[in-house]
């Protein structure tokens, strides 16, 4: 997978959390999920077909989940209710939706954003092609914006 | 007057219904709908005065509503916002060709959301 391929989803990460929440995320270095199921609590899904074909996961942990959606909706949330739920498919939305800007070459489709919770879940990644995972942090917690996309030759 | 929002997800409907609120529009003249089709029926049995729609939902997308309620003669010129995080030119373009009167990408802040829906509020 090409590294520009990243860096749309990080900066649209970055600038949802400028934007939406006010907040800086800061970027960590970008890295092979050795294990492509390794992610948080909480995922969020959303798939990419068209001229490329691939995923994005936004990944974090419960308390982080419920912080961030509460910021956002200016709501104070202590569970894990489909309300969260709702407000991370719509932040995965959000990065997709926006990184789509920085990947100009290209005629990409979004798909509806599905969201799963626990420890046990797996995610059904593209098949042979990496996933690159790029960690963040900010002062609601930190988190991770996983990418995979195929390579157009 | 009546304003409908569209968009599937409920946290982003309640964000954009507290904006319009916080500008003085009264919550009886917010209407919801969760999917493009919930909209055209709604807009069949209570004239809508401005559309507040998202791209990316279940059932009927915001384009096709959008394509839908041009269709109709009633609503040929009433306002439609397409409020979505589909940031990529083409799809401006596409939604402009299919009748939408004014585009803005999320993330956006209250206050620009507003700027944007202002105008409208006052025709």
């Amino acid at each position: 997978m090409r590294a520009e391929y990243v860096n749309p989803f990080l900066k649209a990460s970055i600038n949802l959390f400028k934007e939406y929440l006010g907040l800086q995320a800061v970027a960590g270095k970008p890295h092979l999920l050795g294990d492509p199921q390794d992610l948080d609590a909480v995922s969020a899904i959303i798939g990419l077909a068209g001229d490329t074909r691939g995923a994005v996961v936004l990944s974090f942990s419960r308390e982080t989940a419920m912080r961030i959606v509460s910021k956002m909706a200016g709501q104070e949330y202590k569970m894990l209710s489909n309300e969260v739920l709702d407000g991370v498919g719509e932040l995965i939305n959000i990065i997709a939706g926006n990184a789509k800007q920085g990947l100009l070459d290209f005629r990409i489709e979004i798909s509806l954003p599905g969201v799963v919770t626990g420890n046990s879940y797996k995610i059904r990644w593209p098949e042979g092609i990496p996933v690159v995972s790029i960690p963040f942090t900010t002062e609601l917690g930190p988190f991770t914006v996983n990418v995979s996309l195929k390579d157009i030759a | 007057m009546n304003i409908l929002i569209i968009d599937d997800s409920g946290v982003m409907r309640r964000i954009h219904k507290g904006i319009l609120m916080e500008h003085g529009v009264p919550e009886s003249d917010i209407i919801e709908a969760e999917d493009g089709r919930v909209a055209l029926e709604l807009s069949a049995t209570k004239h809508i005065d401005l559309f507040l729609v998202d791209w990316n939902m279940p059932k009927l997308n915001g384009l096709e509503f959008v394509r839908a309620v041009r269709a109709v003669a009633s609503y040929k010129d009433t306002p439609i916002i397409m409020i979505t995080s589909e940031a990529a030119r083409y799809m401006v373009v596409e939604a402009v060709q299919a009748g939408v009167t004014n585009y803005v990408v999320k993330p956006v802040k209250g206050n620009a959301l507003f700027e944007k829906i202002e105008k409208y509020l006052q025709a």
